[in-house]
């Protein structure tokens, strides 16, 4: 099969592609595979992966002690542990951290940890577009949070609404680094999306068609559509808010006739898709756990995927239930109103398939299975109470109250995080090579979940009893009292629970020193990626795969006899991988994506301050693409790789896993159903890329 | 094929699980339902828009409940049915195992099922209906909620939101494109059973008007005036409160509707539409009446005393005076008409009451003969507004500060403001 010697992009036309020169001299690519350097200049999904979570959880600890400083502040009527302006500036600042800071990338790292191995691929399709995405995201984090020593943070609410986000209303720069950070993390979002589109769609491991995917890596992919088209959305919004408040345009000055009106519909074009690309990932990692540790097959998998695809699509036509007391007229108020009610039968469709998933099942209730099975619970809450403002008459009482930050926290919090937690759970001895401690995992949730319910549960009577969001405090006669010591209460049981999780970790890893390998597949799993190494090498597979059916893997351990009795054919150990493939090609690492990503900053701190830091920013982009676009597609000191560059000199989308550029460990055929086809022996340079594609 | 392993032994200790739970439940609600104690709550409502609201919400969060209980209940019972049970003598080989995963025996696999179309056809269809069924009554309250019954020459009142405050101009003769008959701050005051057609607006960022135990909120929006309605069944002080976020001092930007029988409201319309009198030297309160146009006349309008007006605004009234205008130099009529500060019960956006005694106890017209009045807070406030209730940090929004004034002063002020019934 991978006789031809042809580099894997070829011209139509069969014309000879110009070979980049190794000799350009100037420019190399960095090496070694141990220190920080190897860190900062990687492209390796896996370690992307890595780091996205890790920055993800370092703001997921600010954006908590945003929460606990509200908390504090709402425990007892009248509290002065932050003043107006300050607590303006945490609430915002917990909404933007927790939203774009914590929830999004921590679905990226999942999104880039998993989604090639569960396909089956080397990489993903662009590794320096993957490694500036990440870099990107974290220059707009640590830029929007540089904020607090500016000046001020943002004090218009994550909302951001029109007119209230402008100069005269804002005055401080809070609301420049807003509009400004949020659209360098919005580039690292919709490169990203570009990038794990492009992979689904091109790299998947010979047989493994759309509709064997894992369900994971289809709301992964239903996630990054939503990316690719809500985020230009806030792009258009934010750049018209830069506008107005740098350089005076009036997109929303009233007084220049201005609608503020279009600032809402904009953001919430963007920002009720966003809320599917919170849930989605965690959706998909329930779908993983719950089957595993039910160990029965996914419960219904077209209805699980065509849901999610139904949800992405409806996701694009409820947004004004968002604005169903901003004036925006009767007839699209029922509109929408019936939309928003009827998105909850794809949802409620995926409730019942978990539950579905349960029955019968022989259920093993790890930590990853406790979260899975408690967000669906919490999820269930947000749906329900959801349901209740879709009726819009009903939402005109509770929009704007605390039933509102009831609800959506019972779908972030209790949907997205539980769910993402879950998921560092059940993948976490894939990508360090030991578990973590069931037991303290499991106290873990208790505390979580009891912390979770006793914070948000209370808010729901307080929005019906009245009390309204975003306030700095309350007047001790408003009856508002119990219910808010209660819920601030729940907000430092929380705090232990996620205190727990971190101390886990470093227990986890002291522990893991000279005990035994956990082995590639300790849950005894389904999806591919658990069909290699734990940690997994570099190179992810030794051998392509080759996939005749849904849960390849489950299926080369166990076979389903005609009686339905389900026998054991082999040892996971037997089918994985065991990762000493050795002279794999892969992907250099590359100075420029952190560089380019390094001048995002620049640029918008210029815009802020002084135009000439700008410039600077705008040299720093321009410097780092020059070296992106010349830079050789290997190290030539490299020799470990060097037999290679040959075959690949687009230096990006060939390195990855199907590229057929790449070389195997050169060993025989292995007995493990591959069969067919495996990666080009070392030496024996490319394959057509066009193998790969279904 | 799955159901029949289904009851068991743990029946009755789910049944003891669940009563637990719906007596907590109820405790809860008790613990929450006084509506005295809760004076914006939703539930308890006043009128007959918030009726119409309740009678849709209600039964819809029932049916959630229900579904809560199913779903929760599925969860359990699959939880406690299903969950794989260690096997004694693997506890025993695999002891030293301190997470215990290998205790289940792993060659037990049930049966592998992948789905039944016809269930899952069933839960996607059924909910379908029960939304359809639900979207119904929710388009019918719709329509019902805008529904204006009043006539078009009945009371209609403009209502402005500013930052912090509210403003409420009444036309008498529901004649918006005339000025109001009456302009008054933070209290609606409006008759008992009578629809009262409202205009919602504002004149800097937006803001939401919501009397909860009245009707839903609707956001004023600069340069758009909503159309909104508000009816109250019994007489009595309903509690408001801005729910759109717009700042420093959103929290602090309360109302109340006072509700008055039908002739309370003529006396009270009465009242407020004669003007102020100038006061001659040697009348009580002459000299707070300068130390007031020497200091608050910029901004608050007196009708009668401090001419400028709200119709000497360069679009007319009730225009949106423009974000520039505002912070370039307050304008009058920017800040609330005093004309007759005194026969209200609060100031500052409803965060102070203007006398010592819960207002509710006395009625509303006497107020200003009867009450004692909040020396302390008000007094702070004209001092020291800024400190009382944040206001933007360079001073052009919300109230300033006079730290000019002397003690002497600010007492003729306090005494010329209570002349002003």
């Amino acid at each position: 099969m991978t006789t031809t010697s042809e580099p894997p992009l070829q011209l139509t036309a069969g014309e000879q592609l110009v070979r980049p020169s190794t000799s350009l001299g100037v420019f190399s690519r960095p090496t070694g595979e141990t220190g920080w350097k190897s860190w900062l200049f990687t492209v390796d999904h896996k370690r992307i992966g890595i780091m996205y979570g890790a920055a993800a959880l370092l703001f997921l600890v600010i954006g908590g002690i945003e929460a606990l400083l509200l908390r504090l502040q709402l425990a007892v009527p009248g509290g002065n542990v932050l003043s107006e302006d300050a607590y303006n500036q945490v609430f915002t600042m917990h909404g933007v951290t927790m939203v774009f800071l914590v929830i999004m990338p921590m679905a990226a790292a999942f999104a880039n940890y998993l989604l090639p191995l569960q396909i089956g691929a080397r990489d993903v399709a662009f590794p320096r577009l993957n490694a500036f995405s990440l870099w990107c995201f974290l220059a707009g984090g640590i830029f929007l949070n540089t904020s607090w020593f500016l000046g001020g943070a943002p004090d218009g609410g994550w909302f951001g609404y029109a007119p209230n986000s402008g100069l005269v209303y804002s005055p401080s720069h809070g609301m420049d680094f807003y509009a400004l950070g949020l659209q360098i993390a919005g580039i690292a979002s919709l490169v990203s999306a570009i990038n794990l589109i492009t992979t689904v769609l091109n790299m998947r491991a010979p047989g493994m068609s759309l509709f064997r995917m894992p369900v994971l890596s289809w709301m992964l992919l239903v996630v990054q559509f939503l990316l690719l088209f809500a985020i230009p959305v806030i792009t258009v919004a934010l750049f018209l808010l830069s506008f107005d408040r740098l350089f005076g345009a009036n997109f929303f000055n009233v007084e220049a006739g201005a609608d503020p009106l279009l600032w809402q519909h904009l953001f919430w074009i963007f920002g009720h898709p966003e809320v599917y690309i919170l849930i989605l990932p965690a959706f998909g990692i329930m779908s993983e756990v719950i089957p595993v540790f039910s160990r029965k097959p996914i419960f219904g998998y077209p209805f699980m995927v065509f849901s999610g695809i139904a949800i992405g699509f409806m996701g694009w036509g409820v947004w004004a239930h968002h604005m169903f007391t901003s004036g925006i007229g009767p007839v699209s108020v029922a509109v929408f109103s019936l939309s928003t009610m009827f998105i909850a039968v794809p949802t409620g469709v995926k409730i019942l398939n978990w539950l579905a998933t349960m029955w019968g099942g022989r259920l093993r209730f790890n930590t990853a299975m406790l979260y899975s099975v408690g967000a669906v619970a919490m999820f269930t809450i947000g749906g329900l109470s959801g349901v209740t403002h879709a009726i819009s008459p009903a939402d005109t009482q509770q929009t704007d109250t605390y039933y509102i930050v009831a609800h959506f926290h019972y779908v972030i919090f209790g949907g997205s995080l539980m769910g993402m937690l879950s998921g560092f759970y059940f993948w976490w001895p894939k990508a360090f090579g030991y578990k973590l401690n069931e037991k303290l995992g499991k106290i873990g949730f208790w505390i979580l979940l009891i912390g979770f319910n006793l914070t948000f549960g209370p808010m729901h009577i307080l929005g019906l009893q009245g009390m309204s969001r975003r306030i700095h405090s309350y007047a001790a006669d408003s009856g508002f009292n119990l219910w808010n010591m209660v819920a601030s209460i729940g907000a430092f049981v929380i705090a232990a629970g996620v205190l727990l999780f971190f101390w886990n970790i470093g227990v986890s890893r002291r522990r893991a020193r000279g005990s035994p390998p956990v082995g590639p597949d300790p849950w005894d799993a389904r999806g591919l990626e658990w069909m290699t190494a734990s940690p997994v090498p570099t190179h992810n597979f030794d051998r392509d795969i080759t996939v005749t059916r849904q849960d390849e893997f489950w299926h080369r351990k166990w076979r389903i006899g005609t009686d339905g009795k389900v026998t054991r054919i082999a040892r996971a150990e037997d089918v994985a991988h065991d990762g000493s493939a050795t002279g794999v090609h892969l992907p250099s690492p590359s100075y420029w994506p952190v560089v380019v990503a390094l001048g995002l900053p620049l640029v918008a701190y210029g815009l802020i301050y002084n135009l000439w830091i700008t410039g600077i920013g705008a040299l720093v982009i321009l410097g780092g693409l020059y070296g992106w676009v010349f830079e050789p597609p290997d190290d030539p000191e490299d020799h470990g790789h060097d037999d290679h560059h040959e075959a690949d000199p687009s230096g990006e989308a060939g390195n990855g896993a199907n590229g057929g550029g790449a070389s195997g460990n050169g060993e025989g055929e292995p007995a493990d159903g591959d069969g067919a086809r495996q990666l080009a022996a070392a030496g024996t340079s490319g394959g057509p890329v066009a193998e790969a594609q279904p | 094929m799955m159901g029949e392993q289904a009851g068991g032994r743990f029946g009755p200790n789910l049944w003891r699980r669940l009563r637990l739970a719906l007596v907590a439940l109820a405790v809860a609600l008790a613990l929450t339902a006084c509506a005295d104690e809760h004076p914006l709550d939703t539930l308890t409502e006043a009128g007959p828009d918030a009726q119409e609201i309740n009678d849709l919400f209600f039964p819809v969060l029932g049916v959630a409940i229900i579904v809560f209980f199913l779903v929760q209940g599925a969860i359990i019972y699959l939880a406690v049915r299903y969950r794989a049970r260690r096997r004694a003598a693997a506890a025993a080989v695999h002891s030293d195992d301190p997470d215990g995963d290998d205790l289940y025996g792993d060659d037990e696999y049930p049966e592998q099922v992948h789905g039944n179309l016809r269930l899952e056809l069933a839960w996607t269809i059924i909910p379908t209906i029960l939304l359809a069924v639900i979207s119904v009554f929710t388009l019918i309250s719709l329509v019902d909620l805008n529904e204006v019954s009043a006539a078009e020459d009945d009371l209609r009142v403009t209502v402005v939101g500013q930052q912090w405050w509210w403003e409420f101009q009444y036309h008498l003769d529901g004649d918006t494109s005339t000025p109001p008959d009456i302009v008054t701050a933070n209290e609606l005051v409006m008759p008992v059973r009578q629809q009262v057609p409202l205009g919602i607006t504002s004149r800097d960022v937006i803001h939401s008007f919501w009397i909860p135990r009245l009707n839903g909120k609707k956001d004023a929006v600069p340069g758009r005036t909503h159309p909104w309605v508000i009816e109250a069944d019994e007489p009595g002080r309903y509690m408001g409160q801005c729910t759109e976020f717009c700042g420093l001092s959103h929290a602090y930007m309360r109302m109340y509707a006072v509700v008055l029988e039908p002739a309370e409201w003529d006396e009270w319309v009465q009242g407020q539409l004669v003007d102020a009198a100038p006061l001659e030297p040697g009348e009580p309160g002459y000299e707070g009446q300068e130390v007031f146009l020497a200091n608050c006349a910029n901004c608050h309008v007196v009708n009668g005393v401090s001419d400028v007006n709200l119709d000497d605004l360069p679009d007319g009234m009730g225009d949106y005076a423009g974000a520039n205008a505002i912070t370039s130099a307050l304008v009058s009529g920017a800040a609330p008409n005093l004309t007759h500060v005194a026969s209200r019960t609060t100031f500052a956006g409803s965060i102070f009451d203007l006398y010592e005694d819960r207002a509710e106890r006395i009625p509303y017209l006497e107020v200003a003969e009867r009450g004692d009045l909040n020396r302390g807070d008000l007094e702070a406030w004209i001092r020291n507004a800024p400190g009382q209730k944040a206001n933007d940090a360079d001073g052009a929004r919300g109230m300033t500060a006079f730290p000019g004034l002397t003690d002497g002063e600010i007492d003729a002020l306090v005494e010329y403001l209570m002349t002003l019934r």
